[in-house]
């Protein structure tokens, strides 16, 4: 074994290699940075390659691409609360609030750090794994992995601070919205009215760049402020350093979860690390727990360690079993049997050095990866103290162009706005966009399983079974600690307040409002559950569950509303005229998205940026002549370079000129 | 006041984008115009294959490696660029192919099983007639059945006496799990499916766990994943799909000592299978198996870039490069010319109404399965 990995150590002294490996970590590196593309984009720039290189030098590069994509993804979300892909979510908790105090470099130094961290854990996992997986990855059945989704929609749920109904309210419901497409165990199109577009169901980036991405523009653009109010990086390049080092076991944690999660199918890196978020949160204890999503170093931490093991663990069951976990791993498998290498059970005896040659190069491109990354930080920090409406004129194009990627139809535009005038109002109305994220991401994978283990198992045999009790426990645990603290009223008055999130936000909000979004889920449920009833019996099991529940939520959070109301009373003049304000911003910036929207289905993304970013520098921005002019240009320039070299593919609208 | 008109204004906006969204949206990629008649025509410089599934798959990587050798054997050595259109299972991208993709060879469609199987079910979807669209290169692959050695089946004798039912686990019965379906049906075994499984992989996983005992694989995840399970006593295969010879199916080359369906049939009836089950098996095993993946021209493309692609593909199979790198990637199995195949598959493709019934009844009889059709 260990003469295996030496060899395969020695072919990184072959400088073309090593070159190919640089290489791939670039284009990682950079496709990453770029909010909203991740793995796939970097996997579509590479693929001319592939199929002309040596074997070895191949697997250097997309290796280097695969392990740094989530390095350099977090940097847009702490800087500018966008999130670099759907999984760099998570950081918009605590590393996005860092930036916000001043603390940003803090915030990268402890990500980057992570970042490598758990990429030489997940290759270290990759090299013990390699003998012991197969015994280990046919443990783990279909009610294993079930009850898998189901605990990590709850945890993520069950940890909403303070709003625990809301936040149970927003997982099911982005179950609801995965459930859109087609069903996974019969041949049903659910939610589809009838559009050949919705068939696919919605994709997971335009998702998360609508929630979370739009929504921050919806806030902020027309609020023309910068997005840190602190004047510089501050210093804390070292205290980032300190802040790992004193939370190793965090490290080791979210990189052990990671690995997990790559290896089970369905799991994947947007679940993983919130699992790995989540854990962390739930283990920290009494007082502790509430700094978590107000800065908190292992909020970062843990799901930064995370996200690169989940690769890592993703080349598992890819290489032992010839199953590929995602589009990079798929492409990787596509690779070797061109070389004649036939990932499975005989490729540890027959290929043992190329397993080598994959473990050396994810460790190898980890680290580079994340030295780069610190070096890249300084220059890219800088965007945290720009006028948001300047960035925002370059944003906006770029999250539509990622969220159109993987799609390809321009019916995204109108959704990706939707998603974010949601989640602008979840925002303001402290309703938790994690547990919605990872139920739209579970819902599928939860269902698939469900329905194996029930078809394939009796109740009593699955549910007995020692890994479903375990997780069973788990998932019990917070319930059953709320609860002795409900019977113990003396104590609860103590620390059972709950933390009002509201505080956070400290614009005032109307709670009519509140109660309309209320109503609204309330409807969405009803409605849902109506059309569910003309699915097949196997399709209209969950939507029924979920619309249900969904249901019985709303009304709860209809009734905690209107108690609200009756508790607070008509709201001051002050501030309703406060709210008013809130108001105009918000409808301003949304009438801005839907003219850029509007404009390229007229002409197409290319033409749009360019009518739309000049007016907007000049109406919204207040910007110089100069940057009138100039920034518009680069912004084209930029798409059409990532059309050129990057693979990306611009919509184009009903009026074609020519790009 | 003022502040409501502009929310007003802007929630009125957003409903009529949202609605336009709803409508139509312009039609993205295709652009190739439709082929003059009259005019020769012209072997277009750019050509782009249109792949109906996500990156990484299957059918994309088959369609990856295949553009250089187009490009090196297509008259006037055309650039070949390879474009995903995922979705709707392949039906979305065949669909827009169909409408967009012109007549004159820059757009080329490259299909699997799976899209043909919708149009052969008649999916309501489906826009494409591949009776009267054009094959120009094509080729296919084998799969073989097998059992866990838990059932106690130790060869495809058994089958018969055997008294529990099998566990099979699929992914969609009206995607490629509909041939085993179809097999069983001939060979009158009950079995119990569950379909749902993410893929073939996972399902595999499953035998190996325990979870189900009947599955079936492609020939290279066969040789590569079920082999050593063999080996070790934990697989036991049952028969093969065959390849297609001269109109008969006959023995894979690259599974020769595993027996056909037919075979099978011929051993327990001592005669020929036939009838309406077996009519079934057959019409969907060709265009699903024996030409599975293919690259197709729109109805209507001239003759001299048909003729062009086809005598491609007659040279790449005869090209020392591709014979050395291909045996892994296609399984062994031989690239053919849409001139040889074209009987067989507009055959094929003119189902007969009472042999698509037959499928579709026992889709629902069996296995619950509604297909909507028109």
């Amino acid at each position: 074994m260990w003469d295996a990995a030496i060899t395969a150590l020695g072919s990184f002294l072959d400088p073309s290699t090593l070159l190919f490996l640089m290489l791939g970590v670039l284009a990682g590196l950079i496709v990453g940075v770029i909010p909203g593309l991740g793995g796939t984009a970097a996997v579509a720039i590479l693929l001319p390659f592939i199929f002309v290189l040596e074997p070895t030098q191949a697997m250097a590069l997309l290796i280097g691409s695969v392990a740094v994509v989530h390095s350099s993804d977090t940097i847009s979300s702490v800087l500018i609360g966008i999130p670099g892909s759907a999984s760099a979510s998570v950081l918009l908790l605590d590393g996005h609030e860092m930036a916000k105090q001043g603390k940003a470099a803090r915030a990268l130094s402890i990500a980057f750090l992570s970042s490598m961290l758990g990429g030489v854990i997940g290759a270290i996992g990759l090299t013990i794994a390699i003998p012991l997986a197969r015994p280990l990855v046919l443990a783990f059945g279909s009610p294993e992995i079930f009850m898998l989704t189901v605990l990590g929609i709850s945890l993520t749920a069950l940890l909403s601070k303070g709003n625990l109904l809301k936040g149970v309210l927003a997982g099911v419901f982005g179950v609801l919205l995965g459930q859109v497409g087609a069903a996974p165990t019969s041949p049903d199109y659910r939610f589809t009215f009838d559009s050949l577009f919705l068939t696919e169901g919605l994709d997971l980036v335009a998702v998360a760049l609508g929630i979370f991405g739009i929504a921050e523009i919806i806030a902020l653009v027309a609020r023309r402020t910068a997005i840190s109010n602190v004047a510089s990086l501050g210093s804390g390049w070292g205290e980032g350093i300190r802040d790992v080092l004193q939370n190793w076991t965090h490290v080791l944690r979210g990189g052990l979860i990671g690995i997990w999660a790559g290896v089970l199918p369905g799991v994947g890196a947007t679940a993983g690390t919130w699992m790995a978020y989540g854990q962390a949160q739930a283990t920290a204890k009494g007082k502790d727990k509430k700094k978590f999503g107000k800065g908190d170093p292992r909020g970062i931490i843990a799901p930064e360690s995370a996200n690169n093991a989940v690769e890592a663990g993703d080349l598992i069951p890819t290489l032992l079993f010839g199953i590929p976990g995602g589009a990079p791993a798929a492409l990787l498998l596509g690779a070797l049997l061109i070389y004649g290498i036939e990932p499975g059970p005989r490729m540890i005896t027959n290929n043992l050095d190329v397993i080598y040659v994959i473990i050396w190069s994810f460790a190898i491109a980890s680290v580079v990866g994340s030295i780069l990354c610190f070096l890249m930080a300084k220059p890219l920090s800088k965007l945290a103290f720009i006028r948001f409406p300047l960035l925002a004129a370059g944003l906006i194009p770029i999250l539509f162009m990622s969220g159109f990627q993987e799609v390809r139809q321009l019916e995204i535009f109108p959704i990706m706005l939707a998603l974010g005038l949601l989640g602008w109002l979840m925002k303001i109305y402290s309703i938790p966009r994690a547990p919605f994220l990872i139920g739209f991401v579970l819902s599928i994978p939860l269902e698939r399983y469900y329905y194996l283990t029930a078809n394939l198992y009796e109740f009593s045999e699955w549910a007995m079974r020692p890994g479903v009790l375990v997780m069973a426990a788990i998932l019990a645990a917070p319930l059953v600690w709320a609860l002795y603290r409900k019977i113990r009223p003396g104590k609860a008055a103590a620390d059972g307040a709950p933390v009002d999130e509201d505080a956070l936000n400290d614009a005032p909000v109307s709670n009519v409002w509140r109660l309309a979004l209320s109503i609204g889920f309330l409807i969405v449920f009803v409605s849902a559950y109506f059309m569910a009833q003309s699915f097949s019996d196997a399709a209209r099991l969950l939507p029924n569950i979920v619309t249900i529940l969904g249901a019985a939520l709303s009304v709860g959070a209809i009734i905690l509303d209107l108690q609200r109301m009756k508790r607070e009373g008509p709201p001051s003049a002050e501030d309703k005229a406060a709210w008013r304000a809130q108001l105009r911003i918000a409808a301003l910036s949304t009438a801005w998205l839907v003219a850029f929207v509007a404009l390229t289905y007229v002409f197409g993304l290319v033409v749009c940026a360019a009518i739309f970013a000049p007016i907007f520098l000049w109406r919204v921005a207040n910007a110089r002549w100069r940057t009138i002019v100039l920034y518009p240009i680069v912004i084209v320039a930029v798409l059409l370079v990532m059309r050129e070299f990057l693979g990306v593919v611009l919509p184009i609208g009903y009026i074609y000129l020519g790009v | 006041m003022k502040t409501t008109k502009r929310t007003t204004v802007a929630v009125l906006a957003t409903t009529a984008v949202l609605a336009l969204g709803a409508c139509s949206a312009p039609q993205q990629g295709g652009g190739g115009g439709g082929g003059q008649s009259g005019e020769a025509a012209e072997i277009p410089s750019n050509v782009r294959l249109v792949v109906p599934y996500a990156s990484g798959g299957g059918t994309d990587t088959w369609a990856r490696f295949m553009a250089p050798y187009v490009e090196k054997h297509v008259e006037g050595e055309p650039s070949v660029l390879v474009e995903n259109t995922p979705g709707g299972e392949s039906i979305t991208g065949s669909n827009q192919f169909v409408q967009s993709g012109g007549t004159n060879g820059e757009d080329l469609l490259v299909t699997s099983g799976t899209t043909y199987f919708q149009a052969l079910l008649g999916q309501p979807e489906v826009e494409f007639d591949f009776a009267t669209m054009r094959p120009l290169i094509l080729n296919g692959t084998g799969g073989v059945v097998y059992v866990s050695s838990e059932t106690g089946i130790e060869n495809v004798s058994d089958l018969a006496d055997y008294s529990d039912t099998l566990v099979y686990g699929g992914i969609s019965a009206t995607g490629l799990d509909l041939s085993l379906l179809q097999a069983m049906d001939v060979l009158d075994i009950d079995i119990d499916a569950t379909f749902g499984f993410e893929g073939r992989g996972p399902a595999r996983l499953a035998l190996e766990r325990g979870e189900i005992n009947l599955d079936y694989q492609t020939t290279s995840a066969y040789k590569t994943q079920v082999e050593p399970m063999v080996e070790a006593g934990t697989a036991v295969p049952l028969f093969s799909f065959g390849v297609l010879e001269d109109g008969e199916i006959v023995r894979d080359p690259a599974l020769p000592d595993l027996p056909t369906l037919e075979e099978v049939v011929e051993e327990v009836t001592g005669e020929a299978p036939s009838g309406e089950a077996y009519e079934a098996y057959r019409a969907f095993l060709i265009p699903g198996y024996v030409y599975q993946k293919g690259i197709w021209a729109n109805e209507g493309t001239p003759d001299e870039i048909v003729d062009a692609f086809r005598a491609a593909a007659t040279a790449i199979a005869e090209d020392e490069e591709f014979l050395a790198s291909s045996e892994d990637i296609l399984g062994g199995y031989p690239l053919v010319s849409g001139e040889e195949a074209e009987d067989d598959l507009a055959e094929a493709f003119q189902i007969e109404e009472e042999v698509r019934q037959y499928t579709l009844d026992m889709l629902e009889t069996q296995y619950d399965v509604v297909v909507e059709t028109e």
